[in-house]
């Protein structure tokens, strides 16, 4: 049974039922779904209305699998440096249960946090025209709408710059899809139906973020627990 | 070659304002877009005089490349396991990473990382990743992480 919700409320809903989801079902995703995803990307905004953005829809599972080993292995070597300089263990100082520390750590350094794009039914790679001055602004306002329409639609999706983040990455990516010079990859996002809705990540309170007039001054006052 | 020359004080004035300028645009993820900084004057100039295929030569090669060339005084390394730490003194970019620090940034490249970097992974096809730089007495201690293959995840 559908529910009924006016228009904030439907955006609120959207909005904080978003989530990163990293596993997904064997279902695909409608070509549907897929136009209706990109069609809200294509309307972000884009200063000068340039529109910078390019999209590679990835279904092909041997460039998947090329597209996760890239991630994983990125992510893997990154997590790892931050390991043996000890600033993840100060990431995760406040997580007092040791099993979990450590599955945490294993996780990040192995790789697996990204590894799973390979598993994703689609992977929309964004690209940007290096020759517009907001790329970065504008694709990823165009990958917040896409993420927004994924999960109006039941989907769900997780937005990945691991594979690209590390320009020796990006350029292996680039290689792979065949990407011209003129070109950045930006993200990719992977789509598809969750197998799993995690928990929501806990968010910094407002009382810390905003400031009135200048930097410094709380806008909202501290709420008590 | 040009003979033109000028002055290091203003080379490194240039590099520390670049790399200034890619720390306020992109943060801590400035590191790692610079990864490949270098990676011409290491075809040209390291690649063609590693002859073998093993890590620890292929160090000897870069270190002897940085002394040769004058880029640094002195380069000593220690490998152990996945870690490689590297102690450059005397690099002519060191007033770069000193400006930096003083402005609270973490230096976040560096050219004889870089080509050590570009040189296993060039040779060996082994992911490197540039884990620290530390500026302490004038010298850059370095901390790298080697790893075994690139994963397939398979």
């Amino acid at each position: 049974m559908s529910e009924l919700y006016t228009l904030v409320q439907a955006v609120e809903k959207v909005i904080q039922d978003r989530r990163s989801i990293r596993q997904y079902t064997e279902e695909p995703v409608s070509e549907e779904e897929l136009q209706m995803i990109l069609e809200a990307a294509r309307q972000a905004p884009s200063g000068e209305n340039a529109q910078p953005w390019r999209f590679i829809i990835v279904k092909d599972p041997e460039t998947r699998k090329r597209m996760g080993a890239i991630a994983g292995g990125g992510s893997g070597r990154r997590f790892t440096a931050e390991f043996v300089t000890q600033k993840m263990q100060e990431r995760f100082a406040s997580l007092e249960d040791e099993a979990k520390r450590k599955a945490a750590f294993e996780k990040l350094t192995s790789g697996q946090v990204s590894a799973f794009l390979a598993e994703a039914p689609v992977s929309i790679v964004v690209c940007g025209r290096k020759d517009v001055w907001d790329l970065p602004y504008d694709t990823s306002a165009a990958i917040e709408n896409m993420l927004l329409m994924v999960t109006a639609l039941g989907l769900g999706a997780c937005w990945v710059i691991a594979p690209c983040i590390d320009i020796r990455d990006e350029e292996r990516l680039k290689d792979l899809l065949g990407v011209p010079e003129g070109l950045k990859i930006v993200s990719i996002v992977a789509v598809g139906h969750p197998a799993r809705y995690p928990r929501p990540r806990p968010r910094i309170p407002l009382h810390e973020l905003v400031y009135r007039e200048k930097w410094g001054v709380p806008y909202y006052e501290k709420k008590e627990e | 070659m040009s003979e033109r020359q000028v002055s290091l004080d203003y080379v490194n004035s240039i590099v520390h304002d670049l790399q200034k300028a890619f720390w306020d645009e992109r943060g801590k993820g400035a590191r790692f877009r610079v990864t490949t900084v270098g990676r011409d004057y290491f075809l040209s100039k390291c690649l063609p005089r590693i002859q073998r295929k093993e890590v620890e030569p292929i160090i000897e090669v870069i270190k002897q490349v940085l002394r040769e060339e004058g880029l640094v005084a002195e380069v000593s390394h220690q490998l152990e396991e996945k870690l490689l730490r590297v102690q450059v003194r005397g690099c002519l970019h060191v007033p770069v990473e000193q400006r930096l620090v003083a402005k609270g940034v973490e230096p976040f490249t560096c050219i004889p990382a870089n080509l050590i970097v570009l040189a296993i992974e060039e040779v060996l096809d082994r992911p490197v990743e540039l884990a620290e730089i530390r500026v302490e007495d004038g010298a850059c201690n370095l901390l790298l992480v080697v790893f075994d293959s690139r994963p397939t995840f398979e």
